[in-house]
């Protein structure tokens, strides 16, 4: 099981992926929004969604998880 | 015949011969098994071929016995692309590369002396259990340490690479924790200021030395170690590309090198790399890639900060050090640790005559109470602090985004620019837009009978005014570019500063923050 965290403060501009998705190394899972940046989260490695742990809106602090991989 | 002369001179061969041998056949087994090469074999990796001159061979250890040949340590000089290089290699097959009190106190020593004394660059192949405990383990401990004094006599002066083959545990991490450049081999190299068995002792924590000071932790999370590295072989390789960007000493020029890359090519693609929308994250590495020198470009702690790019290239030969924010992690933010990282390396090539190359495009400093927690205001300064302090010939690119602090420590107007030019797109303000309209129309805003409306008609007209031609019109910027003209910009500029001179008011030293 891999957590996947906010690598900062921000809110989810939009979540780009739901749980059960078999997503790539690489792959774009949701995008956060902060200091007038859109920033990408990607899935450190393939695997499957298990979970996703926010909503678009959201405000999501450093080091929360977004994403579980399995 | 003269019996007693060959029977002497057979007598060095033999002495010679026994310390070539290192620990023996088994224990350079051992060494092989592990995915190791021996210190002699990485020394033959490290120089150009028959260049190697050793000294203190016959070395052994300081009781006299033939039980640690040439004191676990293999030093001398040889060359390096034709330039004189130094080194102190440990060699783990002769108790496990610990530091015994000839090896230390006369052999390494010497090395750092005479390296010094000639103005070359000193190269430790690390690979030792640290401090020999038998040795050291009394109070004769008061007489230790200058080591790490002479290394930062040395520091700025000649260049410092620390090649992390094995381990480093205790003291000696130190060795790498001041020097310039600390490549570190996957799965076999460690350091950490206490070894897992100290550290079980003193504090009853149990953890494996690959755990707690492998690459994993020190090119990922610490930032102690630069590249990460597959093995031995590839770690000597880095090792000398390194060295292939950076003068002998600080009182000679970069080396230049033949590329063959025209320096007024104009660069291909960058409109299909940097995104029309300026909130869109990408890659700033395929920039540098499509502007600098065909393969010259040399990553350094690539896995650390990734939100700054840091590392060499060159451009039109010309040996440089390239600072560019990141906009695919964190947006290219910049936070503590990227700004420590830009920092430390704006003060390596200012102190090795490397040129600077500044590809900004940054939405300022990370803000909010988690930063200020972990004091981003005096890790910030250090990278004002390094680019205003550096003389070298500094050329600045304003790519997209220049917001705020980030502008400045991007070596904006005011950080003695040579050249600082814009693309068309570039935003250069003290904020965003929202950000400027929320403090100075706040009152405005709250008061207006559609406050949306009115927000967004204050934003759209400050928006008009963040534009590089506003700069450019003032002449606070040199020109605005067409991007596909930006290496011939920079390789021109870098020629116009080759002469610099900054001459500062005297002082003992400045007081960077740290």
């Amino acid at each position: 099981m891999t957590e996947v965290k906010a690598e900062l403060v921000g809110n989810v501009w939009k979540v780009k992926t739901s749980p059960g998705a078999q997503v790539a190394e690489e792959e774009e899972l949701l995008i956060l929004e902060s200091m007038k940046m859109e920033i990408p989260v990607t899935a450190p490695r393939a695997g499957t969604v298990r979970e996703v742990r926010v909503k678009e809106g959201e405000v999501v602090k450093e080091g929360q998880v977004l994403v579980v991989l399995e | 015949m003269n019996d007693d002369f060959d029977a002497r001179v057979a007598d060095l061969k033999a002495r010679r011969q026994r310390n070539l041998a290192m620990g023996g056949e088994e224990k350079i087994a051992k060494q092989h098994e592990r995915g190791k090469l021996t210190a002699r074999e990485r020394i033959d990796l490290l120089f150009d071929a028959g260049t190697f001159v050793e000294l203190g061979l016959l070395a052994q250890n300081r009781d006299g016995s033939d039980t640690a040949p040439a004191d676990g340590v293999v030093t001398g000089h040889g060359d390096v692309d034709g330039r004189q290089v130094w080194v102190i290699a440990y060699d783990f097959t002769v108790m496990a590369g610990s530091m015994g009190a000839v090896g230390e106190q006369f052999k390494a020593a010497r090395v750092r002396e005479l390296a010094l004394r000639y103005r070359k660059p000193i190269v430790w192949l690390l690979d030792s259990a640290g401090a020999r405990i038998q040795e050291a383990s009394g109070s004769t401990f008061a007489g230790t340490g200058w080591l790490f004094a002479d290394q930062v006599v040395m520091s700025g002066v000649i260049p410092q690479v620390a090649a992390m083959l094995g381990p480093c545990a205790a003291g000696t991490a130190y060795i790498p924790g001041l020097a310039d450049f600390v490549p570190m081999v996957k799965g076999t190299s460690s350091m950490a200021l206490g070894g897992a068995r100290l550290v079980k002792a003193a504090t009853g924590e149990e953890v494996t030395d690959h755990d707690m000071g492998g690459s994993q932790v020190h090119c990922y999370e610490s930032g102690v170690g630069d590249n990460e590295v597959a093995n031995d072989a590839d770690c000597i390789a880095t090792v000398r590309r390194f060295l292939s960007y950076l003068p002998s000493s600080n009182t000679e020029a970069t080396p230049v090198v033949e590329t063959g890359d025209p320096a007024d090519r104009p660069v291909e693609g960058l409109d299909k790399i940097v995104p029309a929308n300026p909130r869109a994250a990408y890659d700033v590495r395929r920039v540098i890639r499509a502007v600098f020198d065909g393969e010259s470009w040399f990553e350094v702690k690539p896995a650390w900060a990734k939100n700054i790019v840091i590392g060499f290239a060159r451009a039109g030969g010309q040996a440089v050090g390239i600072v560019a924010n990141q906009p695919m992690h964190k947006g290219g933010v910049l936070d503590s640790d990227a700004a420590d990282k830009a920092a430390r390396f704006i003060r390596m090539c200012d102190a090795f005559n490397v040129p600077l190359v500044y590809l900004m495009d940054v939405p300022g400093f990370m803000v909010g109470s988690q930063v200020e927690k972990d004091g981003i205001i005096r890790h910030g300064a250090k990278m004002l602090y390094a680019t205003a302090e550096a003389t070298v010939p500094k050329v600045t690119v304003i790519m997209r985004k220049a917001y705020g602090a980030g502008y400045y420590v991007m070596n904006g107007k005011g950080y003695q620019p040579d050249t600082i030019v814009a693309w068309p797109f570039a935003e250069i303000s003290v904020m965003g837009p929202e950000g400027a309209v929320n403090i100075i129309f706040n009152k405005q805003v709250e008061a207006s009978d559609n406050p949306e409306a009115t927000r967004a008609e204050l934003v759209a007209k400050i928006r008009e005014s963040i534009n590089p031609y506003l700069a450019a019109g003032w002449a606070m910027i040199d020109d605005v570019i067409d991007p596909a003209e930006t290496r011939r910009v920079i390789v021109k500029s870098l020629e116009q500063a080759r002469d610099k001179k900054i001459d500062r008011p005297w002082r003992k030293h400045g007081n960077i923050p740290v």
